[in-house]
């Protein structure tokens, strides 16, 4: 498991595109979105979440577009299979990456964002715990999307799961109403958690099946 | 010793029989060279053999569960955004990793070492990819089409190691319509094995 964590890291690093691409692109709209329209600061703090959430949820769509795509044309796939027997370490550790190296990063993007846009200082983690959790939501199911349609443009997969999302963004939204209205945090983060745990464990096993399929 | 055994095996890809009740065995120190023109199914034998793909019928035995195995398929298995060291650096480890970069020098490959991958010629990185297999201590070696790309000195190398494992008592399986100069049994994959 050290083995494949340490060759995703290896590889994410040098893929530059990969990971600077989805927070470059996350900066680039929490900042230009409040630019682009004439509005008051008021009224921007009031709807400013809303913005963060639908960021999150496109940069985690672009970060894991292509998450194994590029090892199944390369072969590097079946090398994998051929050591490993199955895939779920694999994929394990590519998602446990991608949530490290982009997932977490970006919620901590969103979370200085918000704070500059009037959440509380005292909120901040509690901002910072609820985008990080939903990431690592929406890099599970969108890498399943990815393996689902490797061969046919990982894109067309990653479209496929979006619906499969909408849960996941209306739990942050309720998790973001808690932190402004100051009650029910910790239900909803355990909740988060919980499933975190759940899509964490069960999602490589559908994805390594869904993966063995392409390369029979 | 018998490392690796095919009893009876039958694929059938979209309605078509690729191969049927194929048996085939390789042991210790023992090549075995899969003929068969374009589409007869050569690599999807071998991924067979590897248990990568599934097989519609019959049975493939290893000398045991840990069989060590190396493989290069039709696909290259390394990343072109990376230079030829980083990708060793990826693949192997401490010794191995001296050995990796010794062949390196071996296939002349040593100069263009921290160049991106995707800038070298087809045969090198047909070269590079090779190290996989090269640098790496099996107990079988399983390779489909090695020849392809490589010029004169380097397929001379290639035979000259098949020759040293084979010795040594590793197994060798090889798709290639290229004669290798080592001594193996045949397998074609013709009309017949359907």
């Amino acid at each position: 498991m050290f083995r494949l964590i340490k060759i995703e890291s290896s590889k994410l690093f040098y893929k530059l595109k990969s990971w600077l691409g989805p927070m470059l692109i996350m900066i680039l709209v929490l900042t230009a979105f409040p630019l682009s329209i004439d509005i008051s600061q008021f009224d921007l703090e009031k709807f400013y979440f809303s913005i963060i959430v639908v960021s999150l949820l496109m940069t985690s769509f672009l970060a894991t577009e292509g998450m194994f795509e590029e090892d199944f044309e390369d072969g590097s796939l079946e090398q994998e299979y051929l050591v490993e027997q199955d895939f779920y370490k694999v994929v394990l550790s590519k998602i446990f990456v991608y949530v490290c190296f982009i997932g977490v990063p970006i919620a901590f993007i969103g979370a200085i964002f918000s704070f500059a846009n009037g959440v509380a200082i005292g909120n901040f983690i509690n901002v910072f715990v609820s985008l990080s959790l939903s990431n690592l939501l929406l890099f599970n199911l969108f890498a399943f999307g990815n393996a689902l349609s490797i061969n046919k443009g990982a894109m067309l997969g990653v479209l496929t799961t979006l619906p499969l999302a909408l849960p996941v963004i209306i739990l942050l939204g309720t998790a973001i109403r808690s932190i402004q209205y100051g009650n029910g945090f910790l239900e909803i983060i355990s909740l988060m958690i919980g499933m975190g745990f759940l899509i964490s464990a069960i999602m490589p096993l559908i994805i390594s099946t869904t993966l063995k399929t392409h390369i029979d | 010793m018998k490392l690796i055994s095919a009893q009876n095996i039958s694929y059938k890809i979209n309605e078509k029989m690729l191969f049927h009740n194929l048996s085939l065995e390789v042991c210790s120190g023992q090549g075995l060279h899969i003929k068969g023109g374009n589409g007869s199914g050569k690599s999807t034998l071998l991924k067979i053999l590897l248990k990568i793909t599934s097989v519609s019928k019959g049975l493939i035995e290893y000398k045991n569960q840990d069989l060590k195995i190396s493989y290069l398929g039709h696909k290259n298995a390394i990343k072109n955004y990376l230079t030829p060291a980083q990708n060793l650096q990826l693949l192997f480890e401490d010794v191995s990793l001296t050995n990796a970069f010794g062949w390196l020098e071996k296939l002349d490959l040593y100069q263009v070492q921290d160049e991106l991958t995707a800038n070298l010629s087809f045969g090198q990185q047909k070269k590079l990819a090779l190290i996989r297999v090269l640098a790496k201590s099996s107990e079988l070696i399983v390779l489909d089409e090695p020849f392809v790309g490589l010029d004169k000195a380097a397929s001379e190398l290639l035979n000259s190691f098949f020759l040293q494992k084979l010795s040594e008592g590793t197994g060798l399986i090889l798709t290639s319509h290229i004669q290798p100069s080592v001594e193996c049994q045949v397998v074609k994959l013709d009309k017949t094995n359907v």
